[in-house]
Parts: structure tokens; sequence; C-alpha cells
């Protein structure tokens, strides 16, 4: 979900809930919030999040942390006693050498890790549902994009049979065009894509379809990858742009049959 | 709801107690299902099914013109992956496992989403289209399949003799890559050419990777197909070191594919001619296979490419970068033409070669005209030269190589890497040119080889439509054609003042392209790939050992920096305490 991988972020989350349950030092509040932020950066996504991006936010939230332990002399008392204990109590000695030792040991191990880590291919963030035109023409039609609206779903309750071969339109243009990419299922996992990046859209996924009006769909399926502004990375999808290859009718068909297929409505007009 | 799921559930424990019943005295017969089974699979199958298989179970869905293989037809009763033997019809399980995880590299996906239950109704819808089903003559028992031997040297080598009497290579090439003398001429029952597998792809077998597949698939046969059974030629032992012969030939169980070729530094010079040491210069860098797929986004679009993957490598020296590449194709085509811009017209996206091109040509206003619409401007385009290409000179050469396998199709095989011309900027560096042949505002530059010549072409792309010849560098290239693999390896100066230059350390976009002129690609009809990067390794080797001191030794001193501070600190305190505690003391005498 996200591209978040659960188990680590389900487990920080449950740590920190112990911790707030015993009431714990603010040392080691301190200490599980700078952990717990690295885990996550490092283990907690299942899509690659370029490194440049984790280590400023762990330097905005080092400093935060600094700032905060240090806001009020009382605070940064409390903070600091239980290391001045440990470090003059003679009780503590052994902790004290294993300390000594171990956080260069685990400095050393970082530095090696970086080192040592399989290359990887640059990657970059898009915006998948970029701004949209206020205006869009297609073979000669200009349509207002606030106010179109897919001219055949209507049908649905005027004419359900109209509406039926307009379905049945978009389900052989969809057989004929997309299912390479969109699948078979609409799953976004059909047989090419795997060799797409970005991969193509999964038009099960709630958060897609039905969060989108149908004039949004309609300008995605006529201008495809190209059409784009550059927040959506339009030089990397493979997204066709279809009005090279069909008619507006087509479009609208197939656009009605994916809504259809996975049993949603377009977002009504006007709503946000 | 809960209603609808109970009865799912019920009727999945029905055929779990029945499939029981049915295990036990195992005998193969006739089971139909029930008017209401067929009626629910008809349900499933008209959503899931016909588009591929077609309403009627005919194989005439509309994706039918646009896949190879095409979809079943389930009229016929002949099925290719079955564990019963050749001719027989297969079991409902057998019926099931191709429903649920599918055959990879083809139209055919699987459905992990379909319950138990649907899967059961929707094979008994299937049954319904042929009269088979109904005749208990055709159904037999699933033949048994051991247990695989254990793969050792001995039972390779004679796997590896089995093979040869069997004429196995005939078909699938002397190493397994789909490459023998008669691969080129295969086709179907129905008349459509077919490939023999690639052995060395196991992750692309239709029938499944495992070695338990490989047995079933070699000894029933798959029907409609010209691959045979060897039960009869060959006894079980046999056909178990078959197996890990097969399984040898193989280049793992992955494709393992990834984003990045590393190049590597060499102090040697390049030389393309000196192929014992190019040989050894690039066995010293790391091979990377990338994905790829048909072009299917613009004009010339390519439905069934028969290449899937291609891999990389890449080395340099102080002057000079080389890359080589290499991938599978059943036979080398170095009589026809190609290039990059090659027209290709709207017909010739249905239609490989051989089987029924003139007829989907003729019928293809079908597909495009037929529910009312007006036709897309755009469209005119491609039959307005489509129908010339045709008639004209297409239609011919096509007739000409429909009977192909002696070599000499009207297009050559051909490969391309394709770089952007120039780096992105340093405040927008996710940006790239349009992965299909660049954009006018940001062009790429094609390496280009037409294997006919094998020699490099550069060209400048600025979108589908303007691909131009360039000049402004000298890429050199060589070519081999070897028992069914293309190994193509370039060369070019670093440095580059028209394109781009190869900076150590630097990621630069890459992306590729491969022509199959035996597929009749050409122009955009091509497989190609989305960007993926190569990395220029630094030269000097970097030390592991230094920074990883140096990182432990800084926070060690960091930490004994503190403990001594602390500790004066405290020391300090007590001193002044003890100061103050005297006067203390005097003062006020708290008890101890
Ligand atoms: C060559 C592969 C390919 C084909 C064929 C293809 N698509 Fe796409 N499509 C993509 C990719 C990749 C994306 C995601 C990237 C993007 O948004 O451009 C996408 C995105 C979309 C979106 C945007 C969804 C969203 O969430 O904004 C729609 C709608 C869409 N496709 C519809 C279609 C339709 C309808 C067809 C057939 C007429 C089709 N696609 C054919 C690759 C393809
Ligand atoms: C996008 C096209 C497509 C769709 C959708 C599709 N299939 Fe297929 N199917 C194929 C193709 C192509 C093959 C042939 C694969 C081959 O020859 O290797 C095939 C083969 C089969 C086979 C035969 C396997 C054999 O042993 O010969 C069965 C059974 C089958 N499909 C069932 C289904 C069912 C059930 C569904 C719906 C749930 C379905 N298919 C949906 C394309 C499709
Ligand atoms: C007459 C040509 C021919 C001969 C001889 C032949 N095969 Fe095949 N074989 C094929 C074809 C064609 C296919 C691909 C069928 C398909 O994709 O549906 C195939 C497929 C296969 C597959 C993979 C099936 C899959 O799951 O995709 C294996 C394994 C195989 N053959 C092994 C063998 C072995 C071992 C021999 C010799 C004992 C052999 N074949 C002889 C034509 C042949």
């Amino acid at each position: 979900m996200w591209g978040l991988n659960l188990p680590i972020v389900l487990a920080l989350a449950a740590i920190g809930g112990v911790l707030a349950w015993r009431r714990a030092h603010t040392l080691v509040w301190l200490l599980y919030t700078g952990g717990a932020l690295w885990a996550f950066f490092r283990f907690g996504f299942t899509v690659p999040i370029p490194q440049s991006v984790a280590t400023i936010y762990l330097g905005i939230t080092g400093l935060a942390l600094v700032s905060y332990a240090s806001s009020s002399r009382e605070r940064l008392a409390e903070t600091v006693q239980p290391i001045q204990r440990l470090i003059l109590e003679p009780r503590y000695r052994l902790a004290l050498a294993g300390l000594l030792v171990a956080l260069p040991g685990l400095a050393a191990y970082n530095a090696y890790a970086d080192l040592t880590m399989p290359l990887e291919a640059p990657g970059f963030g898009r915006e998948i549902h970029p701004p949209p035109p206020t205006e869009l023409t297609v073979h000669d039609e200009t349509i207002d994009m606030a106010t179109a609206e897919n001219p055949y779903l209507h049908y649905k309750h005027d004419d359900p049979e109209l509406y039926g071969k307009h379905v049945e339109n978009g389900r052989r243009v969809y057989y004929e065009n997309c299912f390479w990419c969109h699948g078979d299922g609409m799953g976004g996992d059909g047989m090419f894509a795997h060799g797409l990046n970005p991969v193509p859209s999964n038009f099960n996924d709630v958060g897609t379809l039905p969060a989108l009006q149908s004039s949004f769909v309609h300008w995605r399926i006529a201008k495809g990858g190209p059409g784009m502004p550059a927040g959506g990375t339009p030089w990397d999808s493979a997204m066709p742009a279809w009005e090279k290859f069909l008619t507006t009718e087509e479009m609208w068909d197939v656009n009605l049959f994916i809504y259809d297929f996975n049993g949603y409505e377009p977002r009504a007009l006007g709503q946000h | 709801m809960t209603a609808h799921a109970n009865r799912r559930t019920r009727t999945a424990a029905t055929f779990a107690t029945a499939a029981l019943i049915l295990a036990l005295p195992a005998v193969a017969q006739v089971d139909l299902g029930t008017e209401e089974q067929r009626a629910a699979g008809k349900v499933v199958y008209d959503k899931y099914c016909g588009q591929c298989h077609g309403d009627t179970g005919d194989g005439n869905g509309y994706a039918t013109p646009r896949v190879r293989p095409k979809p079943r037809d389930f009229t016929t009763g002949k099925y290719k992956f079955r564990t019963t033997p050749n001719g027989m019809l297969p079991t409902d399980d057998d019926l099931r496992r191709i429903i649920e995880i599918g055959a990879p590299y083809t139209s055919m996906p699987g459905w992990p989403n379909l319950t138990s239950a649907e899967i059961q109704n929707v094979i008994y819808y299937i049954k319904t289209f042929s009269p088979d089903f109904e005749n208990p003559d055709r159904y037999a028992e699933p033949i048994e399949i051991p247990r695989p031997l254990e793969s050792t040297e001995e039972s390779v080598a004679r796997g590896r003799v089995l093979y040869e009497e069997q004429a196995c290579g005939a078909c699938h090439g002397e190493v397994g890559r789909g490459d023998g003398a008669s691969a080129p001429t295969l086709v179907n029952d129905k008349g459509d050419p077919i490939r023999a597998a690639d052995l060395t792809q196991r992750w692309t077998y239709r029938g499944g990777p495992t070695k338990e597949d490989i047995y079933r698939t070699f000894s029933t046969g798959l029907n409609g197909t010209p691959m045979p059974s060897y039960a009869d030629s060959l006894e079980v032992e046999d056909r178990q070191h078959l197996v890990n012969y097969v399984y040898s030939l193989g280049d793992g169980d992955d494709p393992n594919y990834g984003t990045l070729i590393t190049a590597v530094y060499s102090a040697e010079p390049i030389d393309l001619q000196d192929e014992e040491t190019l040989d050894a210069l690039f066995e010293s860098a790391p091979m990377t296979r990338f994905p790829l797929v048909g072009q299917i986004t613009e004009p010339g679009r390519n439905f069934f490419p028969p290449v899937t993957s291609i891999e990389a490598q890449a080395v340099y020296n102080r002057d000079e970068i080389a890359f080589r590449v290499r991938w599978h194709d059943l036979r080398a085509d170095t009589s026809g033409r190609n290039n990059p811009s090659l027209e290709v017209p709207m017909w010739d996206e249905d239609n490989g070669i051989g089987g029924d091109a003139a007829d989907d040509a003729g019928d293809s206003d079908d597909f495009f005209g037929d529910f009312g619409g007006e036709e897309a401007p755009a469209e005119d385009d491609f039959f307005g030269d489509s129908g010339d290409d045709f008639f004209g000179d297409g239609g011919d050469d096509f007739f000409g190589t429909a009977d192909a396998g002696a070599g000499g199709a009207e297009f050559s095989d051909a490969v391309a890497l394709q770089f952007p011309a120039s780096l992105a900027p340093e405040e927008t560096p996710e940006l790239k040119p349009y992965f299909l042949y660049g954009d006018a505002q940001n062009p790429v530059d094609l390496w280009f080889v037409n294997l006919t010549y094998g020699v490099a072409d550069t060209f400048r792309g600025r979108g589908s439509d303007s691909i131009e010849p360039t000049e402004a560098d000298i890429v050199e290239a060589v070519t081999s054609y070897d028992q069914g693999a293309w190994t193509v390896t370039y060369k070019r100066r670093r440095s580059s003042r028209a394109g781009v230059s190869f900076a150590e350390e630097q990621y630069t976009p890459v992306a590729f392209s491969v022509w199959d002129g035996f597929n009749r690609e050409r122009g955009n009809k091509r497989a190609l790939s989305s960007w993926f990067y190569v990395y220029t390794e630094p030269s000097v080797e970097q030390a592991v050992a230094g920074p990883v001191l140096r990182a432990a030794l800084i926070v060690l001193a960091i930490e004994l920096l503190v403990v001594f501070l602390v500790r004066r600190r405290a020391r300090q305190k007590a001193a002044d305490e003890e100061a103050s505690g005297a006067t203390l003391t005097a003062t006020e005498a708290p008890a101890v």
C-alpha cells in the first residue's frame, strides 16, 4: 500500500506505542524518534526512494530533535542526566566500555554498507494525476474540461440497450488496443507491463477511476503520456495518444467500458 | 452478499468432496457439471474470456488478430498443457492449472482472482464448446510423473546423447536457443506460425519451468503444435535424463531483469578486430538482462515480438567506451532492408509472416469502422498507403517470403542503442527525451546496426517522424551470429561534441531496440525497452578500508571527547561542592 513496507511500519509504530504506555524517558524518546525515522527511510518502503531525499529528511529531523532537547534548561538537564550517570558512575563502567566500542563499530558498518551497496539506477518521483488543461481539443472538437462528461454515460439510465452497445464497442477497443499494458482484468499487469516504467495504471484500484472525472480520463486517453505536463514525466510514459488511432466515439466508448467493467462511476462534476 | 459467499463456500466444499471421491478410484470419467454450473461459468466466461477465446469459443475474439500464439479454439478439443497422453483431453486439474497461472509470455494471463468454484464453472462451460468432452473414449488417465533424478554429470551427459538422437535440435537448436534448422518453417494445426521454445530461457516456458513440467511436456506432447510426444520412443528413465539435460541448458530460473549496466574500466586498448582480447575484456564486465516489449505506442505497432529480452555489458578505457549486446533469434536475417524510420503500413501491424495476411488486411475495416463511428482522420493515412503497399510490393514480397525458411526475408535483423543527445540539466535531473526516438526539444542518438551490413549507422531522432542520419561521431561495430545468438559490440570515443560524453561516475540513460526481420520488423515495428542507465564505474578502485576506519575513528574520538568533558566537569563540580560544602556544614550542618 502506497509503496510502504507494512510490517516494518507497523513494528515501528508498535514500539512507539509501548514507549508511550511505559512513559519512557525523554532520552529514550529522542533515540527512538531518530532511530525509527532512520529505519523508516532505510527499510520502510517497498519502492526505492532516492538516497538524497532520505538524507535531507534525516538531517532536518535530527536538527529538530536537538533543538527540542535543548529548548529549556530543565529538558536539557533531564535529557543528558542519564548520559552523565552512565559516564560517571562506576557501576556502569562495563556498559560504558561496551558503548565506546559498539558505536564506532556501528559507524564502520554503516560506512561499509554504503560503500558496498549494490548500485541502483537513479529513480525519480512523478505526479500520477497531474493537473489537466482547462480545455481539450480532440479531432478538432474542443471541450471544457470542468463541465464535459462522457456523452454516453446517461444512457445507463435513459437507454440501457444503447448503453450496452457503447460498452460492447468499448470492450472491442480495449481488447484490440489496451490489454497488453493494462491487463486482461485491468490490474495494470498486462503481458508488456513488466517492461514499462512507469507501470500502466491499475483500473481495479479504487484510487484511480472513481477518483477521476470522465473528462480527465478522456484527456489521458486522447493525449497519452506525451500530453502530460513535466511533473508526470511524459518522456517515460508508454501510454499512447489514442487520438492517433481511435475516433472520438471510440475513445468515449472505451472510457465507458473501463468504468463499467470495474463497476465504478466517474467522479461527478464539481465534486472535489 | 453473505448468502452469495456462503453459496460459494458450499459449492467449493462440494467440489472438494467430489474431487476426493473421484481421486480415490482414479477413473477418468465424463463430468460436465450441472446446468446451473455451466450457466454460472458462462457469466465468468463472457466477462473474462470471450474477448480472446471468442464468444462462441472458436478462438476468434477481438484480440485474436493481434496476439500470437492465438487464443485456444475450444471447439477443436485440442489442448496443449495436459497430464494425459498425446491426443487425449486434459483433466479438470490441467485446465484449472492453466487458468490459475496462465501461460507466461503469451497473452493468456493467470486469473488468481477467480474463486475455485468460478474456475470449476468456467471449466464446465468451456467443455460445452466441443463434443469431444461427451465422448468417454477421449478421456485417459494422467501419466505418472516420477520424481526428478539427481542432476549428476552422467545423467546430463546421457540426456545430451538423447537430445541429439531424438533430434530435438532440429527444432530447438543445438544448444536450445530455438534456432533449429526447421524452426522457421514450423506452423501449428491451424497453419499459424509457431516458434520452437527457447530452451535456455526457462522463465518463458508456456507449460511451466519445473523439471516435472518439462517431463510432462515431452511425455504428453503439445497437441495441435509440432512439439511431439516422446512417450513411445523413450523409456521413463531416459526421459528423466533428458529433463536434466534440458534443465542444464537453462540460463537460471529467473530472468533477473536489471536496470543498470555497470561499465568497468580497463587500461587495455579496445580492439574490435581482435576477437580474443575483446572477449577477455568483456569477461570482466557484469552482464545485465533487460526486458523488451513490443512497440505499441505509436503507429507501426508490434503486438507479438519474438525477442523478449536483451543482455548488455560495457567496458571503457581512457579514450573509448564499448558496449556489447546479445539476444536470441531463430535465424540470422541478413539480406533484407531495415532502418529505424521505415514505414509500416497499418495492415502489417496484425500480421507477421505466414497465415492469411490478405484476408486480415481485407477485413481490417471490420475491426475499425463497424460500430457506427466515423473513421479517425489519422487512420486515413494508414489505410491510404496500406492499400498500395499491400497490393503493390508489400503483397508480393509477402507471399514471396511466406514459405521462408531458406533465409532471405524482406527485412533484415537489426539492433539499436539509444542515448539522449545531451544529459539532463542539473536542476531537472529527471528530464529525458521521449523514450520512443526522442522529441523535438530533447533529441536522442541511435547507434543502429543493420545486420545485413554489420556496421553502425548513427541517427538523430526527434520523434518517430523525424529521424535523420548524423555523422557527428564515429561509432564502430562488429557482429556475429552463433547458434541462435546475435552478439553486437559497439565502440565510440568517450567524449563527443555533438552527443553525450561518458564521464566517470556518470549515470547515462540508455534504451534498446531489436528488430527481427523474420517477424517483418522494421521502423517502428520493433521490440523496445524503456529508459535504463549505464553507470561508468570509477577507474580507480575505491578503497573500502580507509573510509570505514575513518568513520570508526571519528566516532571514537567524539565519544572520548564527550567522556573527557563530562568527567572534567563532574570533577570540577565536585571540587566546587567540596568548597561550598565546607561552608554549608558550618552554617546548617545537615544530617548525613
Ligand atoms: C503501451 C502500453 C499502454 C497501452 C497500449 C495503453 N496504455 Fe494506458 N497507460 C499506460 C501507462 C504506462 C500508464 C501510466 C503512465 C501515465 O499515466 O501516462 C497509462 C495510463 C492510462 C490512463 C491514466 C490513468 C490515471 O490514473 O490517470 C488511462 C485512463 C489509460 N491509460 C487508458 C488506456 C486505454 C483506454 C488504452 C487503450 C485504448 C490504453 N490506456 C492503452 C500504458 C498503456
Ligand atoms: C487476452 C487474451 C486471453 C484471455 C482474456 C483469456 N485467454 Fe485463455 N488463452 C489465450 C491464449 C493466447 C492461449 C494460448 C496459449 C498458448 O498457446 O500457449 C490461451 C489458452 C487457454 C487455454 C488452453 C490451454 C491449453 O492447454 O491448451 C485455456 C483452458 C484457457 N486459455 C482458458 C481461459 C479462460 C478460462 C479464460 C477466462 C477466465 C481465458 N482463457 C482468458 C488468451 C487469452
Ligand atoms: C518438430 C519440432 C520439434 C521437435 C523435434 C521438438 N520440439 Fe519441443 N517444441 C516445439 C515447439 C514448436 C514448441 C513450442 C510449442 C508452443 O509454444 O506451444 C516446443 C516446446 C518445447 C518445450 C517447452 C514447452 C513450453 O512449456 O513452452 C520443451 C521443454 C520442449 N519443447 C522440449 C523438447 C525436447 C526435449 C525435444 C526432443 C526430445 C523436443 N522438444 C523436440 C517443437 C519441437
